[in-house]
C-alpha cells in the first residue's frame, strides 16, 4: 500500500475514532462456552470500517479461545500472559469482521527504546482445502495470511506516525541532515537516505495504517505484503482490549473467505508493557474451524 | 545444538548455527596505553554514520573510562553479574559457561536489556578511578600498577565469530559477511523487536526508534572493501589502531599485523572472551591498571601479554609494526621490517607506506647564519 492510501485511511479512523458514540453497554454478552467453531453469519451492518463498539456486536454470538505462551521457538515468555481471547465474527458479503477481546492491565503503544506495543495477530491458511497448515505460522510451501494489529500502528494511523520530538519532548537537538529549520531542506527522498530502514524501504519505518498484512511460511518467515484494504481499529478500556479487525472476503491472492467456505483460523496477543515482542507472544496452540455462512 | 570451535577459550562451545567462519575476518586492534579518550573516533563514526533521526544517542563506536564509566550504563558489569563467577584452568582452557551456554530454557542468549535511561549517559564515569579510596599522604604512581588507577576503552561493534546479536534474531535478520566476517542487520527483514540489543553483551546493537529497525556498527564496509580502514581508525590521532584481517591461530601469518599482535607476540587480547562469542577487537592492556580487574576483562594472558608488551624496546619488529599503526589509511596485509624501516603492502601486495623503526633526529643550531636570524623552538 503507498503511504497516500495509508494516509486516507488514516484519517478514516480519525472520522471514526471521533464518531463512536461510548458504547459500553452496546458490549456482547460474556461468552459462556469456549469455541471450537467459528460461524460467520452476514449482518445488515457495513463492516468496511472497523467499529469495536457498535451496538450490533451485542447480537453476535461469542466464544473464547485458550492462548498458552509460544512454546515452539525461543526466545519464548516464561509464563503466559494472555490466556484467553474472545472471538466474536461477522460478515457483510463483502468484508469479515472479528472482535477480540482480552485482558491486559495496561495500555502499551511502544515508541521509545525498550518498550513494546501491545498487539493481536489472527492467521489463516492461505491456501484452500481441509487441512489447515501447520498452526505454527504456516509451512514452508503452505503459506498462513496474517493480519496484525498493534496499538503502535493505530497510533500510526490517528496521529501520524511520531516524530523523535513527540517520543523525546525534552530531547535538544540542532539540526539533522539535510533538514534545517531556516532554511531550504533536502528533498524527503535525500532526507530519507540517513534513515536506513526508510532508504531501504522498510515497511516497518514508514506510517502504519493500523495493520500488516503479512505472508509466512513458518516461523521466521514472515514478510509484509501489499494490503487488501484490510483495517483495524482497538479500544482498551477497564483492563481490557477490543479490538476489530476487518478483512475482505476475497482478497485477490490472499485467503479466502468466500461465503459457504470453511478456513480456519488461530490467534496470537502481544502484551507490551511486559516487553512482549516477536516470538515472545501467546498463542492459540491450534487451528479454530471457520464457516462463513 | 552444534559445537563449535572457540580459540579463545581453547575448547568447543554450544552455538545455534554450525561453524563457519568467513573467508577474512575483520579485526582492529588497539593499543590501550595509548588512548586519550579524545573521542575523535567516536566523532568521526557519529558524523559518518549516525547522524539521522532516532541515531541521536548512538555511538557505534564510543570511549568509556574503566573500571567507572560504561554505555550504557554498566553494560559489562551487569552480564558479568548474571552470568556469575566462572573459571579458567591453568593452562587457559575455559571452563566456564559462554552466554549462549548459560542461556535459560526460554531463552537463546543470557542477557540483560537496557532501558531507555541506561541509554542517557554516554560518558558517564569519565575520568574517574579506581583503587584505593583514599589518597592519604599523596598518590604514588611510581610503581606499576597504581594504586589509584583508571583507562580508556574504546570499542566498536565486535564482528564477533559467534554473535549473539545474529543468534537470537529470530527474524534470521542478522547475516555475518562471507568475504570479510563482518555482521549486519537486514534494514529490509529487521522488524525492531530488539532480540539482539538485549542479546549482544557488549551492547552494540541499538534500536532506532524512528526507523523501528536495530542498527548496529557496519564495520565501515564500503571503505573496507576499497582496502580503506574504518573512520573510527584512520582518525585516531593517537595511532593506537590498526584494523585488518585476522586469522584462526591455525592458520596465523607472521606477516600480518593483526596476526602478528595477537597471535605471534600474543600482546593483544579480546575483550570478555568468557562471553563465548569470539569477538574480534583486540586490546594490548593497559600497564597501570589493576591486575586482577584486567584478568577479569582480557582473561588469563593478561600477565604475559603486558610483560611482553615491556619488553618490545628490544624487538625492531614489532617496534616496526607499532610505528606502522596510523600512518597510512589503507589496509595493511602484510608488513615487514628491514634495516630500520616499516613497510606496509597492501591486498595486492603494493606498497603503501614506510616509515622509520626510529626518527632521525635533527639538531639545528639556534642561530641561523644564512638567514642571521635565531630560530623559535618550535617545530
Amino acid at each position: 500500500m503507498n503511504r497516500t492510501h495509508q494516509t486516507l485511511l488514516g484519517l478514516l479512523f480519525v472520522g471514526c475514532f471521533g464518531c463512536r458514540n461510548g458504547g459500553e453497554e452496546a458490549a456482547g454478552p460474556l461468552p459462556v462456552e469456549p469455541l471450537t467453531d467459528l460461524v460467520v453469519e452476514k449482518v445488515a451492518e457495513d463492516l468496511s470500517k472497523p467499529d469495536p463498539d457498535a451496538a450490533f456486536w451485542g447480537k453476535v454470538r461469542a466464544g473464547w479461545v485458550t492462548l498458552a505462551a509460544q512454546p515452539f521457538i525461543t526466545p519464548r515468555p516464561e509464563a503466559t500472559t494472555t490466556d484467553r481471547v474472545t472471538v466474536q465474527a461477522a460478515h457483510d458479503g463483502k468484508h469479515i469482521a472479528l472482535r477480540l477481546r482480552w485482558k491486559d492491565s495496561e495500555i502499551s503503544h511502544a515508541g521509545r527504546l525498550g518498550e513494546f506495543s501491545d498487539a493481536v495477530a489472527m492467521q489463516f491458511p492461505l491456501k484452500g482445502g481441509a487441512e489447515p497448515p501447520s498452526v505454527m505460522m504456516g509451512a514452508a510451501g503452505n503459506p498462513v495470511h496474517i493480519f496484525h494489529w498493534r496499538a503502535q500502528y493505530q497510533r500510526d494511523a490517528i496521529e501520524g506516525k511520531p516524530e523523535m520530538t513527540a517520543l523525546y519532548p525534552n530531547a535538544q537537538v540542532d539540526m539533522y541532515p539535510m533538514d534545517f529549520k531556516d532554511a531550504k531542506g533536502g528533498t524527503q527522498e535525500q532526507k530519507e537516505k540517513f534513515s536506513p530502514g526508510m532508504a531501504v524501504g522498510n515497511p516497518q519505518s514508514y506510517p502504519k495504517n493500523g495493520v500488516d498484512e503479512i505472508v509466512a511460511e513458518g516461523f521466521s518467515t514472515s514478510a509484509v505484503q501489499e494490503g487488501h484494504g484490510s483495517a483495524g481499529l482497538g479500544v482498551w478500556r477497564d483492563g481490557e482490549w477490543t479490538v476489530v479487525l476487518v478483512r475482505s472476503l476475497t482478497p485477490e491472492g490472499g485467503s479466502n473467505l468466500a461465503p459457504g467456505t470453511k478456513s480456519h483460523v488461530g490467534f496470537a496477543v502481544w502484551q507490551g508493557g511486559k516487553a512482549e515482542v516477536g516470538s515472545r507472544k501467546s498463542v492459540t496452540m491450534q487451528w479454530t474451524p471457520v464457516t462463513v455462512q | 545444538m552444534p559445537k563449535v570451535k572457540n580459540w579463545q577459550l581453547a575448547r568447543d562451545i554450544e552455538y545455534p548455527y554450525d561453524e563457519s567462519r568467513p573467508k577474512k575476518q575483520w579485526a582492529i586492534v588497539f593499543d590501550l596505553n595509548k588512548c586519550i579518550a579524545c573521542q575523535t573516533c567516536t566523532l568521526a563514526c557519529k558524523t559518518t554514520w549516525t547522524s539521522g533521526k532516532g541515531q541521536e544517542y548512538m555511538f557505534w563506536n564510543n570511549v568509556e573510562t574503566k573500571p567507572w564509566g560504561g554505555y550504557p550504563l554498566a553494560w559489562d558489569l551487569r552480564i558479568l553479574e548474571k552470568l556469575g563467577r566462572q573459571d579458567w584452568s591453568a593452562n587457559g582452557e575455559y571452563l566456564g559457561k559462554t552466554l549462549i551456554e548459560a542461556a535459560p530454557p526460554t531463552e537463546r542468549v543470557l542477557h540483560f536489556a537496557p532501558t531507555d535511561e541506561d541509554w542517557m549517559y554516554p560518558n558517564v564515569g569519565e575520568d574517574d578511578s579506581g583503587g584505593l579510596p583514599s589518597l592519604d599522604g599523596g598518590a604514588h604512581m611510581a610503581s606499576l600498577p597504581h594504586d589509584q588507577w583508571f583507562f580508556y576503552l574504546p570499542r566498536t561493534c565486535a564482528h564477533c565469530t559467534y554473535p549473539a546479536c545474529l543468534a537470537a534474531c529470530p527474524r534470521k535478520a542478522i547475516y555475518k559477511r562471507e568475504e570479510d566476517g563482518v555482521v549486519l542487520i537486514d534494514q529490509e527483514r529487521c522488524k525492531g523487536y530488539g532480540e539482539c540489543v538485549r542479546a549482544c553483551p557488549y551492547k552494540k546493537s541499538m534500536y532506532n526508534p524512528y526507523t523501528r529497525t536495530s542498527e548496529k556498527c557496519i564495520g565501515c564496509y564500503p571503505a573496507v572493501e576499497e582496502g580503506i580502514q574504518p573512520q573510527c581508525v584512520v582518525n585516531c590521532i593517537g595511532k593506537i589502531r590498526v584494523m585488518g584481517f585476522i586469522n584462526p591461530p591455525w592458520k596465523a601469518r607472521k606477516d600480518n599485523p593483526v596476526d602478528y599482535l595477537v597471535h605471534e607476540k600474543q600482546i593483544a587480547l579480546p575483550y570478555y572472551p568468557q562471553l563465548g562469542l569470539e569477538p574480534n577487537i583486540y586490546y594490548i592492556p593497559p600497564l597501570n591498571a589493576d591486575r586482577e580487574y584486567l584478568k577479569q576483562m582480557f582473561g588469563p594472558n593478561v600477565e604475559g601479554a603486558l610483560q611482553r608488551y615491556r619488553e618490545l624496546s628490544s624487538d625492531p619488529v614489532a617496534q616496526g609494526l607499532l610505528c606502522l599503526m596510523g600512518s597510512s589509511d589503507k589496509i595493511i596485509n602484510r608488513f615487514e621490517v628491514k634495516e630500520g624501516r616499516a613497510t606496509g603492502f597492501d591486498r595486492d601486495d603494493k606498497e603503501i607506506v614506510t616509515v622509520p623503526v626510529t626518527e632521525e633526529i635533527f639538531v639545528r643550531d639556534a642561530f641561523d647564519e644564512k638567514l642571521e636570524v635565531v630560530r623559535h623552538n618550535t617545530p
